[in-house]
């Protein structure tokens, strides 16, 4: 089968080594890809798992940009089911404000690092490397979604 | 004959690395496949992950398998010493080169510098002179290179996203 040069980045990116053992331990999990939309749950503190939709054009030179999804009504998760913190580093980062909940408040997020130069400075090691990938990404939400500050939404799926 | 997936880390591996072994394969025949792909001579080590004494080359990898497979590093150093610097202070100690960054973290945060395990999730370790900082499931091992077995960290807030909107 015969890919995009981007989809086929992405694809040699999650079959690594470093990816699949993410996998193996239920940290994270690919649920679909339709090109250049994907899916990919990720395992939070007591459990519960988030689902994330990314836009990967132009994967890995362009960063993603991601947001909380909901899949059976294929659309941005509703705010109410949204992680939330004890106003720390979650909350900054899961923000329905920012962009309608479209983009996480992320450096390493295409839509959001646009007019966030400073970020550069203050935040390199969560710029996008579009040698690392996706996986990047990933660890940044699944570290925030473990630490102390997360707190479980009510409508989060187990 | 199953398989066991053994994803590995080590001296100038680079990425981590997976290989799928026969389930009655020795230690010492896992550190001659390591070898034979790295280059290492023959006094390379195989550890897993997070232990500080290397495994037995008698013994067989079935023993440490777990869910994910096994997880394991090689090395040509034995330990690797590591230095963290927090507000000035510095403290040191000397672990094995599969310690994971988030083994040596939880024991400068809150073994040395007597962090609330809550405190220490607000901080991270900093790979010293640089803005690199390696994610919980690196080896210290993967970021130094025999004979130099040593590496030096800042623990540094991790500080909360902020910008112009």
């Amino acid at each position: 089968m015969s890919f995009p040069p981007d989809e086929r980045a992405f694809r040699a990116d999650v079959a690594r080594p470093v990816f699949r053992l993410s996998q193996s331990e239920g940290r994270w999990q690919v649920q679909s890809i339709e090109w250049p939309s994907v899916v990919i749950s990720v395992t939070a503190r007591g459990g519960a798992a988030h689902v994330f939709r990314f836009d990967c054009s132009g994967y890995p030179t362009t960063p993603p940009t991601g947001t909380l999804w909901d899949t059976a009504a294929n659309t941005i998760l509703p705010f109410d089911r949204w992680p939330r913190g004890n106003g720390g580093r979650v909350s900054a980062v899961f923000r329905p404000d920012w962009k309608n909940g479209t983009a996480l408040y992320l450096p390493c997020d295409r839509v959001s690092i646009v007019g966030h130069d400073n970020w550069r400075t203050e935040q390199p090691s969560k710029i996008w490397r579009p040698g690392v990938g996706i996986i990047h990404y990933l660890e940044l939400v699944y570290e925030l979604l473990n630490c102390r500050d997360y707190i479980a939404p009510t409508g989060a799926t187990a | 004959m199953s398989k066991i997936d053994v994803f590995y880390q080590g001296d100038g591996v680079g990425d981590l690395e997976h290989v799928e072994i026969d389930d009655g394969t020795t230690i010492a025949e896992l550190k001659k496949l390591f070898s034979d792909k790295h280059g290492f001579d023959g006094d390379a080590l195989v550890f897993l992950e997070d232990e500080d004494d290397p495994l037995d080359e008698l013994a067989d990898l079935k023993e440490h398998t777990h869910q994910a497979g096994v997880k394991a590093h090689v090395h040509r150093c034995r330990r690797v010493e590591v230095v963290v610097t927090f507000n000035g202070e510095a403290v040191d100690r000397s672990f094995g080169p599969g310690a994971t960054i988030a083994k040596v973290k939880k024991w400068a945060a809150e073994r040395k510098f007597e962090m609330s395990e809550c405190d220490a999730g607000e901080h991270v370790l900093q790979i010293t002179g640089t803005d690199e900082r390696p994610a919980p499931g690196i080896h210290v091992g993967s970021l130094v290179a025999c004979p130099k077995c040593r590496i030096e960290f800042d623990l540094v807030p991790d500080q909360r996203i902020n910008g112009a909107e």
